[in-house]
């Protein structure tokens, strides 16, 4: 991993706990946000903000601010002129001179990019230089204040605005706009401090249309008409310190709601959703009495604002007294399926204004404790709202979840710094994007971060106990609530961040226990664990043999010692062993109980205390065991595949009264196609008093099963009795009740059976037509008059139903899908889609989910080949203008298009869209899609894949995503599933010097075929010695190289792949070997240069753009601060620094295409001497132009000393490429032979207990 | 009327004469109307005093009789104490009538009618006999039927739909048999997916008042249908806010096709209205 230029001093001194230290010169102690002008038609905002500062240090002469595309027009400081230098180097990551096209090198560049404003290292894009009248002023380390002029024309991020297209008044079009954006994205709408760590109090002013509201953080004090009566001024005060991260606005025409529980508590929607947002928000007061009562704390702030508007980012987002919230989660009375997904919304963002909001973050590292804590109380919540077996549920999917994501990707790891010098042994898992800073990271993975959060919080509370947990919680809060009311002391405030250590402090003070190992292994580390268990049945010694093994080695895996609670269940009762897992034991002896071998009478006790009358005759004869459960309380993350007989699943399902015990039951069941795996299900599924979703599931499985045993099933198709039985008419079995969903859990059954049921397959693998009737007569005798509930849900299900039910065409010599050879059936399910889909147009349902499920099951027959495959539908369902719904569900149709018929047009539009849509949560979806299913891989060969692809990928994520962390982070996403971390492989060149390096490693796989490889090669650029072959370019041994390098060359411009190790004494051209020696001169001049540099070309290419910026900052210091200055491009100043290098190397590029590739590594180890220079002279002239001698020695020597931390850290970073190479390679001999495989030791022993 | 003055008798025998002239049964029925008006002005012109009267007199206030004729004030007219009855028209051979359809009494005259004026008609010509079709009391029948009318109410609007506007096609070489109402895009789209229709507001009010009892299912559909809701149907063609905008290309006729609709499928009272009203719709489409 690269250093990403956040140094290891903060790192150090958060070991050191000694509490807070801000990175800045300076303390911020209160902001004023003052919007005067907002144009909904030309969507800019105009504006003023004033920071009022302290230094702390007696040489502060520049201040670094966060600020994104706002233009600033003024800076002034104390009322007096204050120059002013705008950079932002994550406009354009990678300079349009590098053609490089390699994910690592951008991935590299990024982070630097990142960190070189990230406030959280006190930098920022804005650097503003105090008047020299000041210095005598700052000296005294007395105020400063700090006011600047700005405004943001058409802003793309942080600021949305949407404003629909019809006649009125922009009030009447119900027109509004918000802030929005993933982590600290408030400088993308005003300049400020953009770190959750730097807090102060607010005066946040909005001057909008006398129709308007505008909605910000903290007390409404006044609203003030302006003279002419048709504009007022919204006044917010927010006494509470808060980062400016957690400030936000909403300005729109909104209904206003006072929740009538509590007054302080108020609801905005947009106009003619009154209705809907009274019934929506209704509950929210009892999740507020849920949190005071549990946190025994108050809500902090003096009041609570919930907004829920159009076209969200998010569908939750949490700010200081204030959650936006998509208005898309507004539902009526009538809506069950809604109800409890908004209502999750609205706990999640209360908990977060608790924890994320009102205690924020120290660093990016500490993100995990609020997540988790917030995650975690919102979990308690749930348990508490929808019972335990919910809860439970919850948790196992969250689980299963994290698990899937870390075996199929790489870990996740919680606290990314703490670790520091000790990252070989956890190499970086996301080879594609640094997680050292939120904005880099892939969203997936933000996703699952949160997820992991949770449960660790959890796995620590099963620890030190829920009291405790709730103690250290409100131990936390009242901390910060002290703190917040105090008047401005730096050290006070702090009080009010959680950092990782003060968390942990305060759990050991609390608990008295020791959690470290706990901590070690799941917050310091990234992986999950794979348990396998097998048992046998030692009848002698009337002991359980249990074998659990482990997998440490697959990615995403770690080892697990300690303990482990296991839970058999015997014909006496169930008993509960502790295990200690420990490094070379497999085998554990588990005593059992159960002296009486078969006691027919008796009743046997389950965990719960019930005792219950099982028929035994399945079990085997010897053994008192039903079954047996390893770590049944979730307390470890991890995978277990544990081996039981068949009957022992069944008993399992039957019998154990955990909704997770059943549901893994069910799921191992698939594996046993039997009558009595049948027989198990369909009593799970009859048993009212059955978890709704354990039953839920049970469909799915007895399909599943079914299927498997189509040959010897009796009677009618599965579930067809059942479902009949429970929800049809006594008199008139075929015809359904009309519908009734006053009891809910029969509501999800009934919706699900039948789309379970739709899976079923005859001898044929088709659809029974028995079923396909079934289903037909569904839809036609469904009769929802009478129901107090919407049916819309349900009918959707239906179609889903007959989408599933649908099977590939019989297709003869792949004639053209016509209406004339369409299958009758087919012919049944397209009548009701086309009616169900015009009905919706007349009568359209809630969210549109009817339509939804017509386009996905539409969607379904053109690739079952039954219609014509075409996304023009698709595509006029994915226009701005429908709903969000049915334009991502019109979207991924048309994904799924691009990839099955492998169309360019499509993969185009979609891109097309990716840049253009006026919604950015469609934009960030679209990218999304095509990372799940793209329409080809990097190790597929596909007729998309072109050098304009990458071209046009390359520069959405360098420079056309720059406005939106979330997307940029996806189209690197996409990039990397669709190219792989290196070159991608339709570029015509290869990397000369990757072929080089390969060489000297005798290593003999072509990297253009193998991707892997190259990544390694990467890393290999950093090792010295290939320079020393670079410089000696023109002896004989590096002529096979350039014969190599060429050959390569020209296999890939004629498409052909070749072997690495097919010879390299193809024939040259002349042409070629004249280019080279041409070449050679200019190489030797760069290796020159770069040798004297000692080996720090990578080191440079990653960091360059800081340095860039920082050499950059000190020479533009002295310059005007017009507003045609302050916007410089980094290129520009780089090829200002160093004309004389880009302009060689913008030439040569042109004549000699074929040494297009040589060139970026040329020009990163060419490009590096100048900017060494460039830092050294800057630092030396024009600080002293500052005439604070002192001063800038010190900066210039802080410049230096950087570096050398730099320099430092590279070195061990080499080492590490090193030792990851060695492993990569050794993985690579490897292979396919994988691990000890578990799977191999199991079929040894037979699961059966009659061993 | 004190000038006019003539015989009685010798204004009855004048018009007598003249109607034997005409053979058209029209005219004669005419005639015959003119004749008794005669009398009845006759006999009037008795009652008040006089003894004859001239025929032109008697001419004059037939005309004036014909056309002042206050139907209201008749009855307490023909009630007067001291009236004269008017002996009968002497043609009077009645067709005898084959009595096929006896129904109840006939009905004798009240006391101001004289009686030989023609007796009432026979009681089934005016007595109201309540009669109706068997109720289909069978479930499956009844939701066969609500079914398939709902479906063929829907499928005959959305073709209607579809055929008088844009529409999109599956298949390339058809565009008619299952054609699809064109996608269009709303300028504010998250109104019409979030608010209930009003309909469904109607529905939820109604079950909401009528707490939906725990067995809906009693498998008898309430059949009864009061006028009041009969007309609430028509009441429905204001357009909920949500619903697509009736746009220019909406004639009329779809507005009120619609707000059937919305009653097949959402009303919750009117089972078989629609089905009953509106049968040629779906077989009229499908033809």
């Amino acid at each position: 991993m690269p250093p990403t230029g956040s140094d290891p001093a903060r790192m150090n001194r958060k070991k050191g706990d000694k509490g807070f230290e801000s990175p800045r010169p300076y303390k911020l102690t209160h902001q004023v946000v003052c919007i005067n002008n907002i144009n909904f038609q030309r969507k800019s905002v105009v504006g003023f903000v004033e920071l009022t500062i302290f230094p702390t240090v007696a040489n502060l002469n520049r201040i670094k601010l966060n600020s994104k595309q706002c233009r600033i027009y003024r800076v002034r400081i104390n009322d007096l002129e204050a120059a002013f230098i705008y950079n932002d180097p994550t406009l354009e990551v990678c300079h349009s001179e590098s053609k490089q096209r390699n994910l690592n090198y951008f991935s590299n560049a990024y982070a630097a990019a990142v960190s070189a404003v990230d406030p959280d290292a006190g930098n920022g894009e804005l650097c503003i230089k105090v008047p020299s009248e000041l210095w005598k002023h700052v000296d005294e380390l007395k105020v400063l204040k700090i006011h600047i002029n700005f405004s943001l024309d058409q802003p793309k991020g942080g600021l949305h605005f949407v404003v629909p297209s019809v006649e009125g008044s922009m009030a009447e079009r119900g027109a509004h706009v918000f802030s929005c954006g993933y982590q600290n994205s408030t400088r993308f709408w005003f300049p400020c401090v953009d770190s959750y760590s730097e807090l102060c109090t607010w005066k946040l002013e909005f001057t909008v249309d006398a129709a308007m509201v505008a909605v910000s953080n903290g007390d409404l004090v006044e609203t003030v008409y302006t003279h002419d009566m048709r504009k007022k001024t919204f006044h917010y005060m927010l006494t509470i310190p808060t980062s400016a991260s957690n400030i936000s606005l909403a300005i729109g025409p909104f209904e206003i709601l006072v929740d009538p529980y509590m007054h302080e508590v108020t609801h905005f929607c947009l106009p003619q959703l009154l209705p809907l947002l009274k019934h929506t928000t209704s509950y929210l007061h009892e999740v507020f009495e849920f949190y005071e009562e549990i946190l025994t704390c108050r809500y902090p702030y003096s009041c609570f604002k919930t907004v829920f508007i159009d076209e969200a980012y998010v569908e939750v987002a949490a700010y200081a007294s204030m959650s936006i919230f998509s208005t898309n989660l507004l539902h009526s009375a009538m809506i069950i399926d809604e109800t409890p997904l908004t209502r999750r919304c609205l706990a999640q963002s209360l908990a977060q204004q608790f924890f994320g909001c009102f205690i924020s973050r120290m660093s990016w590292s500490d993100e995990w404790v609020l997540k988790g804590i917030s995650g975690y109380i919102y979990g308690l919540w749930m348990k508490k709202t929808f019972g335990v077996n919910e809860y439970r549920h919850w948790i196992k999917e969250e689980l299963d979840k994290i698990v899937a994501y870390e075996l199929k990707t790489g870990g996740v790891l919680l606290h990314p710094m703490f670790g520091g010098g000790k990252e070989k042994d956890n190499p970086a898992p996301h080879p594609h994007f640094s997680i050292k800073h939120p904005h880099t990271l892939s969203w997936e993975y933000y996703t699952m971060f949160q997820c992991k959060a949770h449960l660790v919080m959890r796995l620590i509370e099963n620890r030190i106990s829920m009291e405790f947990m709730l103690q250290v919680f409100n131990k936390l809060l009242s901390l910060a609530s002290t703190a917040s009311s105090q008047k401005f002391q730096s050290h006070m405030w702090s009080q009010m961040l959680v950092s990782t250590s003060g968390f942990l402090k305060s759990i050991s003070n609390v608990s008295g226990k020791d959690i470290q190992p706990l901590i070690k292994q799941w917050v310091d580390q990234s992986g999950v664990v794979k348990f396998y268990g097998s048992f046998a049945f030692n009848r002698k010694r009337n002991v359980l043999e249990l074998e659990i093994k482990q997998d440490y080695t697959s990615p995403g895996t770690q080892k697990y010692v300690g303990p482990l609670k296991v839970t058999v269940q015997e014909l006496d009762g169930s008993f509960n062993h502790t295990l200690q897992i420990e490094e070379n034991s497999l085998k554990h002896d588990i005593p059992c109980h159960s002296k009486s071998r078969r006691n027919k009478k008796k009743k046997i006790p389950l965990m719960n205390g019930e005792e219950v009358d099982m028929d035994l005759s399945a079990m085997d004869a010897d053994s008192p065991l039903l079954w047996i459960r390893i770590d049944p309380d979730m307390a470890v993350l991890r995978k277990v595949d544990s081996e039981q007989a068949d009957f022992m699943w069944q008993y399992q399902l039957r019998y154990e009264r955990d909704v997770v015990a059943q549901q893994e039951a069910i799921s191992a069941l698939e594996r046993f196609p039997t009558p009595a795996s049948r027989l198990a299900l369909t009593d799970v599924l009859e048993q009212e008093q059955c978890f709704y979703r354990v039953r839920m599931a049970a469909c799915f499985c007895l399909a599943k099963i079914a299927n498997s045993m189509v040959s010897t099933w009796t009677g009618p198709p599965a579930m067809k009795s059942l479902f009949t039985r429970m929800f049809c008419c006594k008199t008139c079995p075929n015809i359904v009740k009309t519908n009734n969903f006053m009891s809910f859990q029969s509501y999800f059954l009934q919706k699900t059976m039948p789309v379970a049921m739709a899976l079923l397959r005859d001898v044929h693998n088709l659809c029974p037509k028995e079923v396909l009737t079934f289903i037909l007569d569904l839809i036609k005798y469904n009769d929802n008059r009478k129901n107090k509930f919407s049916d819309n849900y349900y009918r959707a299900e239906m179609i889903d139903a007959l989408a599933n039910s649908v099977t590939p065409a019989v297709s003869v010599n792949n004639e053209v899908r016509t209406l004339d050879n369409l299958n009758p059936d087919v012919r049944l399910i397209l009548e009701e889609i086309t009616r169900f889909l015009n009905m919706e147009k007349l009568l359209p349902s809630y969210r549109h989910t009817i339509t939804v499920s017509c386009l996905r099951a539409i969607r379904v027959l053109q690739k079952n080949g039954h219609v014509p495959s075409d996304p023009s539908l698709f595509k006029s369902y994915a226009e701005y203008g429908h709903f969000v719904d049915i334009r991502i569900a019109a979207l991924e149709a048309v994904v799924d298009y691009t990839k099955v018929d492998r169309s360019y047009e499509e993969l185009q539009w979609l891109l097309t869209m990716v840049q253009n849509d006026p919604v950015p949560y469609v934009r960030h979806k679209i990218l999304n899609m095509l990372t799940k299913n793209p329409p080809f891989t990097k190790s597929m060969e596909s007729p998309l894949c072109n050098e304009a692809l990458v071209d046009q990928l390359w520069k959405l994520m360098n420079s056309g995503t720059s406005h939106d962390w979330r997307l940029r982070c996806g189209a690197v996403d996409l990039y990397f599933t669709l190219f792989g971390l290196s070159r991608p492989s339709c570029l015509p060149l290869p990397e000369l010097g990757l072929v080089l390096n390969l060489k000297e490693k005798k290593a003999v796989l072509n990297p253009t075929i193998i991707p892997e490889a190259i990544a390694g090669n990467q890393e290999a650029a950093v090792n010295p010695s290939s320079h020393t072959q670079l410089v000696g370019f023109q002896n004989p041994e590096d002529d096979h190289l350039a014969k190599e390098a060429s050959c390569n060359m020209s296999a890939h411009q004629q498409g052909v792949k070749r072997k690495a190790d097919t010879p390299l004494g193809s024939p040259l051209e002349p042409g070629q070997i004249l280019e080279k020696n041409e070449d050679s001169s200019k190489v030797k001049l760069k290796i020159r240069f770069s040798s004297s540099q000692d080996e720090e070309e990578i080191d440079m290419d990653t960091v360059h753009d800081s340095q860039a910026f920082i050499s950059h900052h000190l020479n533009m210091l002295e310059r005007p601060s017009t507003p045609g200055l302050s916007k410089y491009r980094p290129a520009n100043s780089r090829s200002a620094l160093i004309p004389q290098h880009s302009a060689g190397c913008d030439g040569t590029p042109t004549t000699k295409p074929q040494w297009n590739m040589e060139l970026p590594r040329k020009g990163t180890g060419k490009e590096q001497p100048p900017l060494e220079m460039s830092v050294h002279t800057a630092a030396a002239a024009p600080l002293s132009v500052f005439g604070k001698e002192p001063a800038s020695s010190k900066h210039s020597e802080h410049h230096h000393h950087h570096h050398h931390e730099h320099k430092k850290k590279k070195k061990k970073h080499k080492h590490k490429h090193k030792h990851k190479h060695r492993r990569d390679g050794r993985e690579r001999g490897r292979g396919p032979l994988a691990f000890p495989s578990p799977a191999g030791g199991r079929s040894a022993r037979s699961p059966s207990l009659s061993d | 009327m004190a000038d006019a003055a003539a015989t009685a008798g010798a204004a009855g025998s004048g018009t007598r004469s003249g109607s034997k002239q005409s053979t058209n049964p029209a005219d004669n029925y005419h005639l015959a109307r003119r004749r008794t008006l005669q009398v009845v002005v006759s006999s009037l012109l008795t009652e008040a005093g006089f003894e004859s009267a001239e025929k032109a007199s008697v001419e004059t206030l037939t005309e004036m009789l014909q056309s002042c004729f206050n139907v209201d004030t008749l009855p307490a007219y023909a009630k007067r104490s001291q009236r004269m009855v008017i002996t009968a028209p002497p043609v009077t051979n009645q067709p005898v009538a084959p009595k096929a359809l006896t129904a109840g009494q006939n009905r004798p005259h009240p006391p101001h009618i004289p009686s030989h004026f023609p007796e009432f008609p026979d009681p089934h010509t005016y007595i109201k006999t309540p009669t109706y079709r068997e109720p289909v009391s069978d479930y499956q029948v009844l939701r066969e039927k609500a079914a398939s009318q709902r479906r063929d109410v829907e499928r005959a609007l959305t073709r209607f739909m579809a055929k008088t506007g844009e529409t999109q096609s599956l298949f390339k070489d058809d565009v008619s048999t299952f054609p699809l109402i064109a996608a269009r895009p709303f300028t504010i789209p998250y109104l019409t997916a979030l608010l209930p229709s009003e309909l469904e507001m109607q529905q939820m009010e109604e079950t909401d008042s009528s707490e939906q009892d725990e067995q809906t299912d009693t498998e008898n559909l309430p059949l009864h249908i009061s006028p009041a809701e009969a007309s609430d149907l028509w009441s429905l063609t204001p357009w909920p806010p949500s619903s697509l905008s009736p746009s220019d290309s909406c004639p009329c006729l779809l507005r009120i096709l619609c707000s059937v609709l919305h009653c097949v499928t959402w009303h919750s009272r009117l089972p078989l209205i629609a089905a009953t009203a509106w049968p040629p719709l779906g077989q009229r489409e499908a033809h």
